[in-house]
């Protein structure tokens, strides 16, 4: 059982007309999604929405039903059944964006990109993403990238480092995955061990492409999730809100491990000791 | 709000000036029912239009008799930029924001918007800018293992995004051992490395001699110690 403190704010920005982000926050089915949408005539928008949605949907609806469900068809063995879980849902949301994209031709190649955390009702924490919406880890006063950025310089410059330098700005929100586009997607996913005083940083690239890092570590650590995102939102306005700004701050309260019995006693004696 | 300057040939006096207003649409022709009527028989009847679409304004041409043009280039539709200049027969229009107006970043518009690449353009793409032989290099994902160094033999591949190891007969790798917990440590396949993590038990995992309170990343060669176990940890390609 993890416990959770969230804040999320979505804003349009300076220069936009529209937001074409969306975000989800449920600390009671402890899911957390950041979806950044693209496609002119507010197609982006749809898209974004359809995202968080089918996410909410399927995972409030799976929970209750527990097991695996009609969805979760390619059950990866090589993960947890909550990660399974999550994935389907992914899965599922990349389906209904793709097939809303068909039903009318100014929603034609809508896309959107998905960050999404989940936390299990045990003590790990997974997170999966589709596209190049970050998601940081903040811990012991250092901040990680859990996410992979699917863009077209992220994956060349694994392959080779030195090739970077040579793509131009016009590439730099080059995606080379995102949901909705094709009929299938492959999310990355990873599930870590979460420990009390984690922070978990969601955000839109509209955050990313103002603010590094390093400064998301330091304007986030000492503050309360709620006005870590005002922060990170009005700095990111203030160096032009060239695009919309969505960020989803966590805070882990609490870690309760499920232990039984004289183990409960035991654990509590020796972890005074170690 | 940006203006247009109509003026016929570009070096002459201008003609009108058009604000344009954001919102707002603006045809071009030759007919009366036009925004900016230009008469001359070069121009057709119904010739372009501007729009205001997401934050800049397009130019469309009409399908026009002789073409609308700007900075000497044919234009089908174009994202208007200050300074830009559209020839419309023998009229030129001068396409110009107010000096304290913001503007869509200067460079090409749509290339600052995200999108996705198809998979064609995207090769063709990256054939301009990076040799072929580059693209050719598979990505090769490094599969972390431990391989016992004491209580067990051989190795174990990581392959799972979490791997758990402890006392319970449901964990992937069974540790033996009075003060070894249920599930006592976690290995989470992250994208930039392998961390461990200590999750219960009286004895913590040790990497290098060290007690794992909380996680650490796992580094080539680095010795795991959890109970009666003793492993190290390698990347393998």
């Amino acid at each position: 059982m993890i416990i959770v403190e969230s804040a999320g704010i979505t804003d349009v920005g300076r220069k936009r007309k529209g937001n074409e982000d969306s975000l989800f926050t449920d600390d009671e089915i402890g899911l957390y999604v950041v979806a950044d949408g693209m496609g002119g005539h507010q197609a982006g928008e749809v898209a974004s929405r359809l995202v968080v949605k089918t996410m909410e949907d399927y995972i409030r609806q799976s929970r209750e039903e527990g097991g695996e469900s009609p969805e979760m068809t390619r059950v990866d063995k090589t993960l947890s059944e909550e990660a399974n879980r999550l994935i389907a849902g992914v899965h599922l949301s990349n389906q209904v964006v793709h097939q809303i994209s068909q039903s009318k031709p100014s929603y034609r190649g809508m896309g959107s990109t998905i960050s999404a955390a989940y936390f299990t009702n045990e003590d790990t924490l997974i997170v999966s993403n589709v596209g190049d919406s970050p998601i940081y880890l903040i811990r012991n006063n250092i901040i990680e990238t859990l996410s992979v950025p699917h863009t077209v310089v992220a994956e060349q410059m694994a392959m080779n480092p030195g090739a970077s330098a040579r793509f131009g700005k016009a590439f730099s929100h080059m995606l080379t995955r995102a949901m909705g586009i094709e009929k299938t997607v492959k999310p990355d996913l990873c599930e870590v061990q979460c420990f009390k005083n984690d922070m978990l940083v969601l955000a839109s690239d509209g955050l990313s492409d103002k603010v590094s890092p390093k400064e998301v570590l330091h304007l986030a650590k000492n503050r309360t999730p709620d006005k870590a995102c005002r922060v990170l939102v009005e700095l990111a306005n203030e160096r032009g809100g060239d695009d919309n700004i969505t960020v989803i701050v966590l805070k882990v309260k609490a870690v309760k491990p499920e232990k039984k019995g004289i183990m409960k006693i035991f654990s509590r004696i020796v972890g005074g000791i170690t | 709000m940006p203006k247009l300057t109509l003026k016929f040939k570009k070096d002459s006096t201008k003609i009108r000036e058009y604000q344009l207003e954001r919102g707002q649409s603006v045809n071009i022709g030759r007919l009366d029912t036009n925004d900016i009527v230009i008469e001359n028989l070069a121009v057709s009847g119904h010739h372009a239009k501007i729009d205001w679409a997401g934050n800049g304004f397009l130019l469309t041409d009409l399908k026009s008799k002789n073409g609308t043009f700007v900075n000497d280039q044919i234009a089908i539709s174009h994202w208007l930029k200050h300074g830009d200049v559209i020839t419309i027969g023998k009229h030129v229009l001068i396409f110009e924001y107010a000096p304290d107006e913001a503007q869509p970043d200067a460079g090409d518009k749509k290339m600052g918007e995200t999108m996705v690449m198809d998979t064609g353009k995207y090769r063709s793409m990256l054939a301009k800018n990076v040799s072929s032989k580059v693209s050719q290099v598979a990505e090769t994902e490094k599969i972390g293992v431990l391989s016992f160094l004491a209580g067990g033999e051989g190795e174990v591949e990581l392959t799972k995004k979490l791997t758990k190891i402890g006392k319970n007969a449901s964990s992937d790798l069974v540790v033996k051992g009075f003060f070894v917990g249920q599930t006592a440590a976690t290995i989470s396949k992250r994208p930039d490395s392998y961390y461990l993590s200590y999750v219960g038990g009286f004895s913590k995992p040790k990497v290098n001699g060290q007690a794992v309170k909380e996680s650490v990343e796992l580094k080539q060669f680095d010795v795991v110690e959890i109970g009666s176990v003793k492993m190290q940890f390698m990347h393998k390609t």
